[in-house]
Formats: C-alpha cells, structure tokens, sequence
C-alpha cells in the first residue's frame, strides 16, 4: 500500500508541477501546446469547460501513469529520481511522437488530420511530428515538463 | 490558342480538396498544382516556366475549340473540347476522401465521347520541388509511377491508351468514341507508401465530390440578386480555406505578376490576419457557420504565441511565415522574379488589429460566445494598441518605402478600441480598461479628423499631411467610422473621380517603394460598391456591381488584378479577397434594395 499511496502523491505532485510548467511555457509564447486544451476539447467545443475538464483528465492520467511507474519501481526493487527521469523522457517522446501525433486527431473528434478535407471541417489542428505545429520549443518543453514529473514520482516513490 | 506560349491567366479555372488547388487551363492542361498541400512544393508549374515548370495535359491531338464551366454548384470543372471529328468532355476533379482507404490525395480526370471520334493526347510531365527535380518513372502492378524523395505520382488509366515514358514526360495517345468514357487518375502520396486506387473507388469518390459540393452550397443562406456568383465566390473560398487547420490563404499561387514582366510578384500561399476577418464576416452572411467557427478558432490558436503582438501574416498551420526566397524559374512572361515566403511577415502593419477585433465582434455577433482566457488575451490586444497607434506602419498595402502615418491603419485600431469597448461592454472582454480604450479611441479620431483630412481634395488622405488619396479609405463605412459622415462621402467621392478607371479602380497612385506599374486591384471596385450602398446611393452601387460580376472570368472567377484597358487579368489567381469583397458587396447592395 505504501507504494500505491506514495505513487498516488507523487503523481499528484508531479503532474502539478509538468501542468504548472507547460502553462508557464505557453503564457510566456514558448508554445501553443496545452494539453488540458486537447484532451478537454475532445468532449465539449466549449473552450471554457474543455479547459477545466482537461485538467481533470491530466491530472487523472498523470497519477495513472504514476501508479504504473510505482508498479515498475515494485517489480525492478528500486527506485530513484533519475530512474523516474529517464521514464518521463520516454514518456514524452512516446507523447509526441505516438500519443498526441498520431492517436490523438484519430480518436479526438474536432481535431484534424494532415489528410482532412474539405468534406470535414475540424476546429483544432493537428499537432503535427514532435508537435512542431504548436511552436518550434513544443516537443523540448514537452520533454523538459514530462522529466520533472517523471523525477518527482520517482524521488517520492515509496516501495 | 495559346499565346506566346502561356495561356492568359483568365483562362484558368481552380479545383481542390480543401488540402491543395490545381488551376487547369481552357486548354486542358494543369499547370499549377502544390502537393500535398496548397503551400507545398510544386509538381505542375508551368504557369511560372514553361518549359521547366511541369505540366499535365490531356487534349485533342487535332486542332479543337473548347468551352467550359463547373458542373453546377461544384468545384468539380467540365471542358467540352470540339473538333472537326466529334467532340468530348473532360471532367477534372480533386476527389475528396470518403472513409475507405483511398490515395492521400487525388486528381480525376474523366472523358466522356459526345459526339463522334475524337483523337486525344495525354502528356504528364511532373517536375518537382519548383521544377528542380525530374521524375524517376517506374512501374508498380503495371501502373506508371513518377517519384523523387519521399513523394511519389502514379497516373493510373483505363480506356485511355498504353503510356510510353519518353524522357522526363509520360505520354499516351488513343480516342473517344461517342457514349464511350475513359479515366486518367493521379493519385499521390508524400512520406507514406502509394495507394492505387480501383476504377470504381475513382469513380464513386468522384461522384460523391460532386455531391458533396451541392450540399455544400444547398446549406447557404444566400438568396439574392446575384446568388450566382455569390455561391461561386463562396465555393472559390472554400477552396482556399486549408481544411487540416481552418486557415484560409489568400490565394493558391504564387508570383502571378502584377505587372507582366515586372518585379511584382509575391507569394500568397499563407493567411493574412485582415483576410480572415473579411473571410469570417463573409461566411457568416452567407450561412457557413461552421467554417466561419473553425477559422476563429485557428486564428485565436494562431496568434497565442506572439499576442499582444500580431504578426501579418502566419502559415496555413499557424506558424510563423518564412522570409522570402528566390526560385530559378523564368516566371509569368518572364515576370521575375519567382518568389516564395513573404517577406510583409517582417512589416508593422497596424490595421491587423482592428481586423482582429472587427473579427472578434463578428463572431460575438454571430451568436457565439468568446471564452474568458480569449476574452483576456483580447484585453491585452486593446492595452497594446493604445500603446503603438502613433506609430508609422507598412499599411494594408504594404508598400516597402515606409513607414508612414497611413488613414487607414488609425481607422483600424479606433475599430480596434472602438469594437474592444463594446465587447468590454457586452462582458465578452475584462473592462478593468475601458476608460482608457475609450480614451484613446477618441484621441484616434482627434488625429484622423486634424492630421488626416485633405481641404484641396475634401477627401480623407491617405496618409497623414498629403494630398493623397487612397482606395483602402472606402472600408471607412464598413468598420462603421462614424466621426464626420459627410467626411466619409466626400472621401468615397474622390476616390471614385482621381482612382477610378471605367469599372475599376487604383489602390493609390502615390509611389510605393517597388519599381514598376500594376493594375486595378478588383477589391476596391467591390469594397466601392459597398461604400456606395452604405452611404445611401444603391441604384449607383447596384449599377456597379451588374458591370463588376460580369468581369469575373468565363467560370465565375476573378485574379487580385485586372488591367483596365484590355480586360486582362494580373496578379495572383483566384484571390480569396476580391472574392470576400464581392460577397460583402452583394449583401451590402441587397440589403438596402
């Protein structure tokens, strides 16, 4: 219990901190990446309420992923921050490569891809390889963001 | 037919997809076509070099007359082409996609025989990369593929004779008998591996285009005096609205000269903050809600980075433009040179801001609500343009020998201000600064009114201090500028005697920093039908507008320019804002006939 609880407030923490840092990052004009924007705007077109609901949905990821990381941490027998770290990097890179570049404009219902027409008219556009359409800086403060969090679970992991 | 080896820019015709525009010539021939979207590379580029450029054309081989028009409500063109031994017809199309696995994108070129037998050619010659790179031609399943990098053409052809690869070109000659129907189709793909699509699947996707387009237009709202071209304007526009972001480009080409032979030339393949406003403001009156709510959206993502600051101009996926470059093309008629990248992103041009306001305030009319972050972002604008109205600025013309202190540009940000209070009013926007916008907004019309009015021509100046006038002063009434009525008549009033030219009209006849003459631009003869109907002279404006619909060309589509002594058109082809400007126009005249 103790790892699933110690996951559960490191990946609270740490998904504060990553969501805190990207928004920092897009209030400064680094990026137009928001995340809690993408994943909201996948069940209402109400900009207000996507943002709200988005964040609800990163945080409920954020301490999902974290409780996966503890198992991991369980089942190697240690943990460490840098360890935590290194699975953020790969998190990320699996975000902007995989997840956001490819599954997401399949499955979010106003987002476009490359291949939309003009028969279909999409309101968000798609983040593109690396989420380079949202700003050159996107994938390195996605990169940066995901290896705070990844080294807050893994400092705050208790197996 | 075809004069000193290029075809006239009038007798061009659009199609697209919504990703990227092809312009066929009353010839048959494709000559501009980007792939995979509208701001690619070239693959057909002979309309910027002929002999380097790349083509696609599918002809009779005897000497022929043609005639043409879009199939009804469609972006989809037919070309009758009739000869001496019978005659047929040529359909072109880019499909748009249904939900099978199809090519990423696709050209369709059907034959159907008319009458007799008539003999045709096919000659399909990519070049790619702005006709820098020859194709390599191989053959996949019998099908001929022309590829260079990661992109790659295969021209599949059913009744349509046996291709023979001679050189750089793909040729095929064969005939068309009466009730026969032959096929050519180009599918492409770029960085994904080529789809070869079945007869069937080409033509039912063709099809469906063509219905998917009648719905289209059959959903507008629009049913007034020159619904015609209203809806063909509408369908033009559409055609530049880039569907994977909601972006609409000012036009699908580049380097169209404005001058033929001169150095007036520029790359249109991105959008223009004013545009969109023009763009979102049209779509609304005509009934395209959603994509009038799909290019807000783009435009608000669009300009996150950089707000309060805007640039002029972004790129079709919201980032910012690319400078300009040069490419080793002979250009229109030797009109050099053949730019791509626009180097205006790197201008000041003020009145962008009141055109995101002006935007702003559409959409808010438009029954749709601005969220708060917006709304913030929105506030910050209006503090900024308080802050830099007294600056210089490039101007809507972006003329490259200022900046100067342009009426226009300080008509816009009083817009800006002026549309900021009423949003702040509405509560769409946080009023904590509303006594200033207001403040300032009147210090605007303090300095239009004494810096900016013309005793000798009793017009509106076009730019602080002179005597000149300017055509970009007939939006006065449109942004609703309200600070001396009588003002504004007498402006509209001398633009009509110094800039106008039968049924068109100059922009300015002030210098502006590029060598060379140009035409009339067909934006101002539209937004002067507008000023006209709106300050109460409608049968004038009404007159007008009968005279300007039957310029467009024989589709129902109009190129940035015309020159007013031949008719000819100039510049870049077909260009979203004359198109805006005449649906403006249209619903302008008809509402206060």
């Amino acid at each position: 219990m103790t790892a699933f609880w110690s996951s559960f407030a490191g990946g609270f923490l740490g998904t504060l901190v990553m969501t805190t840092m990207m928004r920092g990052a897009a209030e400064l004009g680094l990026t137009r990446m928001d995340l809690a924007f993408l994943l909201g705007t996948s069940v209402t077109d109400n900009r207000r309420k996507a943002k709200a609901l988005g964040y609800l949905f990163h945080f409920v990821l954020g301490v999902g992923f974290a409780i996966l990381y503890g198992a991991l941490f369980t089942i190697i027998g240690w943990s460490s921050w840098w360890l935590g770290a290194l699975i953020g990097a790969a998190q990320a890179l699996f975000t902007a490569t995989v997840l956001v570049n490819v599954l997401l404009p399949v499955v979010h219902p106003r987002m476009a891809t490359p291949d939309t027409a003009a028969n279909d008219i999409a309101l968000i556009e798609p983040p593109g390889f690396l989420m380079l359409n949202y700003g050159r800086n996107s994938f390195l403060i996605t990169l940066l963001a995901h290896v705070a969090y990844g080294a807050i679970v893994g400092a705050v992991v208790r197996i | 037919m075809r004069c000193d080896r290029y075809a006239a820019i009038e007798d061009y015709a659009a199609i697209g997809d919504g990703r990227t525009v092809a312009l066929v010539s009353r010839e048959g021939a494709i000559d501009w076509l980007c792939l995979p979207n509208i701001d690619s590379p070239s693959v057909f580029a002979a309309i910027l070099d002929r002999d380097r450029g790349g083509t696609f054309v599918l002809q009779p081989s005897i000497p022929f007359e043609s005639s043409r028009r879009y199939v009804a409500d469609t972006n989809v063109l037919e070309t009758t082409f009739t000869t001496s031994r019978g005659s047929v017809r040529v359909t072109d199309a880019l499909l748009l996609p249904d939900d099978h696995l199809e090519p990423m994108r696709e050209l369709a070129r059907a034959i159907d025989g008319v009458s007799g037998t008539v003999p045709l050619g096919c000659r399909f010659e990519p070049r790619f990369n702005y006709g820098a790179a020859a194709p390599q031609w191989t053959s996949r399943h019998g099908v001929p593929v022309a590829a260079w990098e990661a992109e790659a053409l295969a021209l599949s052809m059913w009744n349509a004779g046996a291709p023979q690869i001679a050189g750089d070109a793909l040729t095929s000659q064969f005939e068309v008998r009466e009730g026969e129907r032959a096929m050519i189709t180009m599918s492409t793909a770029y960085a994904e591996p080529l789809i070869l699509p079945s007869r069937d699947g080409v033509e039912l996707r063709l099809r469906r285009t063509i219905d998917f387009w009648r719905d289209w237009v059959s959903a507008h709202t629009y049913d007034g005096r020159w619904s015609d071209m209203v809806h063909r304007s509408a369908l033009a526009l559409k055609l530049m609205i880039f569907a994977p972001s909601g972006a609409s480009a000012a036009a699908p080409t580049t380097s169209l000269p404005e001058d033929v032979g001169g150095q007036r030339n520029w790359d249109y393949r991105f959008c223009w903050i004013r545009d969109s406003n023009f763009a979102i403001d049209a779509l609304l009156q005509i009934g395209c809600y959603d994509e009038a709510h799909s290019l807000f959206w783009w435009f608000m993502h669009a300009t996150a980075l950089t707000e309060p600051k805007l640039h002029v101009l972004y790129r079709l996926d919201g980032g910012l433009g690319r400078g300009e470059y040069d490419l080793p093309l002979t250009g229109y008629k030797d009109s050099r040179p053949v730019r791509v990248g626009n180097s205006a992103v790197e201008q000041t041009q003020l009145d962008i801001y009141g055109a995101l306001f002006e935007t702003a305030w559409l959409y808010s009319e438009g029954h749709h609500t601005i969220d708060r972050d917006t709304g913030r972002v929105l506030a910050r604008i209006a503090d900024y343009v308080c802050t830099i109205w007294r600056c210089p600025d490039s101007g809507i013309w972006e003329v490259r020998n200022g900046p100067f202190h342009f009426t226009h540009s300080k008509a816009m940000c009083w817009a800006a201000l002026d549309r900021a209070v009423r949003l702040a009013e509405r509560g769409e926007v946080p009023a904590r600064h509303i006594d200033r916008w207001r403040r300032e907004a009147a210090e605007i019309t303090r300095f239009i009114e004494e810096r900016c009015w013309s005793d000798r021509c009793r017009s509106y100046s076009r730019v602080a201090g002179s005597d000149d006038v300017d055509a970009s002063l007939l939006m006065l009434p449109t942004i609703r500028y309200d600070a001396n009525p009588a003002r504004v008549v007498t402006t509209i009033d001398a633009i009509d005697r110094e800039l106008r030219e039968g049924d068109f009209v100059y922009r300015y006849r002030a210098d502006d920093g590029v060598p060379g003459g140009e035409g009339c631009f067909l934006n101002c003869s539209f937004w002067l039908v507008s000023a006209l109907a709106r300050t109460g002279r409608v049968d004038q404006a009404a007159a007008l507008m009968e005279r300007l619909v039957a310029r467009a060309n024989d589709v129902g589509l109009y190129a940035e320019e015309v020159d007013p002594s031949t008719g000819a058109f100039l510049g870049n082809f077909p260009q979203a804002l004359v198109h805006l400007a005449l649906i403006e126009a249209a619903v302008a005249v008809g509402s206060r006939q």
